[in-house]
């Protein structure tokens, strides 16, 4: 992605109040409780232990740490998450 | 979103896969569309999870690209679920067996019941019915139209006003109302009337017959009051003919009158009965009276409306004593004339009616009245006597 389509996008969403996962295609996740963690907007599966989940992002990946740890499901962009989770680092980020 | 209910129906397998690169199996799978669920990594680095059977023999290529290894652990939904059925072919033909043969018996006539005929025999009915295509172990769908089998039962079965016909479960019920008939009247051979006793008539009213005698004639027994030849033809004559005839009796009325009575003395006696046999356990000894009456009362055991032949009997036996009552001549009198009335009534018909009365003699004798008394009555004195042919001489 050039630096002027993303400058251009990035001036959309502020002048349109877009929300910023639909146009930058970013992940989102919900968090429900410390049982539950849908995430939208992921690209694969990179690790996947009992005590991590190491998913692919389309900028870095995104480390669910816990245990016990369950896809109850997924599907090309989603996924859900199951079981006792402790934390959620990001990595590899370009800019915030 | 997956639903259960659906998964289910298409049926799922849960399978165990060793090896490889179980990330990129994951993410081929998620990226070709292939549904998985309930992903669980082992301590081992094997992982279970979930898919349909269908997407199970889409594996195999993946498997491959990807050195994964797998094994089925358990099967669960319909498809597997139908295959283990299978296995007992037999039984299910034989539920399904079941359930055609109880589907189809509920599809029969199984009974006929016919109600409020009186006059009309129920295999009349029965027959008609049959001949209309109602009748026992006939499909209940054969049967024609309710509203049409009533009026063909009503046209066929002579003597009915209406006929319904009403079907609850596997019974049929007819119900029938009868048409009333006029009453057939009694065949009746050609006769007189005549006189029961020598008499004055009083009264004569012929319904039927020529009457052949007026009020105030004089009639002896067995005269024609109404006759049976009328008009050159005969006739079952039919009337009321009233006369006054005169009765004579000779009464004699006691002047001592004998009647018993309880002194209150009693004494009771109680057994227990099984059928025929008692065994008294109650009152024992003798009976300390010279006169007495037993009256006898039994209590049996009863169950709903059933007696049963056990029960208990008391009997009381009461003292009783002769009174004497001494009648004086006037009323000994009158005792005889209305028991010689009540008599007159009993043997003439309760539509007498004693005009007069006459003692005609009276006498005292051995504690005795003695008496002769003529009776005036006015009663019925009509008898049918048949007219019978001359058969030729």
């Amino acid at each position: 992605m050039s630096r002027f389509v993303r400058k251009i996008r990035k001036w959309t969403v502020d002048a349109l109040d877009l929300p910023s996962d639909l146009v930058f295609d970013l992940p989102r996740l919900t968090l429900i409780g410390g049982k539950q963690l849908y995430i939208e907007n992921h690209r694969g599966v990179v690790h996947f232990s009992p005590e991590s989940l190491q998913l692919e992002l389309s900028q870095g990946t995104l480390e669910v740490e816990g245990s016990g740890l369950v896809i109850r499901e997924i599907m090309p962009q989603e996924v859900v998450i199951e079981g006792r989770i402790h934390g959620i680092k990001y990595r590899g980020m370009e800019e915030s | 979103m997956k639903s259960p209910v659906f998964s289910q129906l298409r049926g799922a397998v849960g399978v165990l896969v060793r090896g490889g690169s179980i990330e990129r199996l994951i993410n081929e799978l998620a990226g070709q569309g292939i549904e998985i669920w309930d992903l669980q990594p082992l301590p081992d680095g094997s992982m279970k999870m979930t898919m349909h059977v269908a997407d199970f023999f889409r594996l195999r290529p993946l498997l491959r690209r990807t050195g994964c290894r797998v094994r089925v652990q358990h099967r669960s939904g319909l498809p597997f679920a139908l295959l283990r059925l299978w296995g007992r072919k037999w039984f299910v033909f034989g539920f399904a067996l079941f359930i055609a043969v109880i589907f189809s018996l509920s599809q029969l006539v199984w009974d006929i019941e016919v109600n409020g005929n009186v006059e009309i025999p129920e295999e009349d009915v029965l027959k008609i019915a049959r001949e209309e295509g109602l009748y026992p172990f006939q499909w209940i769908f054969a049967l024609p139209r309710q509203d049409k089998l009533s009026a063909e039962l009503n046209r066929k079965l002579p003597g009915t006003s209406w006929v319904g016909v009403s079907r609850t479960g596997t019974r049929v019920s007819i119900q029938i109302v009868e048409a009333t008939q006029p009453k057939e009247k009694k065949l009746m051979s050609p006769r007189h009337l005549i006189s029961t006793a020598d008499a004055v008539i009083t009264y004569i009213y012929a319904e039927k017959g020529q009457p052949e005698v007026k009020k105030n004639d004089r009639v002896k027994k067995g005269q024609i009051l109404i006759s049976g030849f009328q008009g050159g033809g005969q006739v079952v004559s039919k009337g009321e003919v009233k006369g006054n005839v005169w009765h004579e009796y000779r009464i004699e009325v006691p002047l001592v009158r004998k009647q018993r009575v309880y002194t209150g003395e009693k004494k009771e006696q109680g057994y227990l009965y099984f059928g025929n046999t008692a065994i008294q356990l109650s009152g024992y000894g003798k009976t300390p009276f010279e006169h007495y009456q037993v009256m006898t009362e039994f209590n049996p055991l009863t169950w709903r409306s059933f007696k049963l032949p056990i029960g208990w009997m008391s009997e009381k036996v009461l003292e009783t004593t002769e009174l004497e009552i001494k009648l004086s001549k006037d009323k000994a009198i009158r005792d005889g004339i209305e028991r010689a009335k009540r008599d007159i009534v009993a043997k003439n018909g309760a539509d007498s009616v004693v005009l007069s009365q006459k003692i005609l003699h009276e006498k005292t004798d051995n504690g005795k009245v003695y008496m002769k008394v003529l009776f005036e009555v006015e009663q019925n004195i009509a008898e049918e006597l048949p007219i019978v042919h001359d058969q030729g001489e």
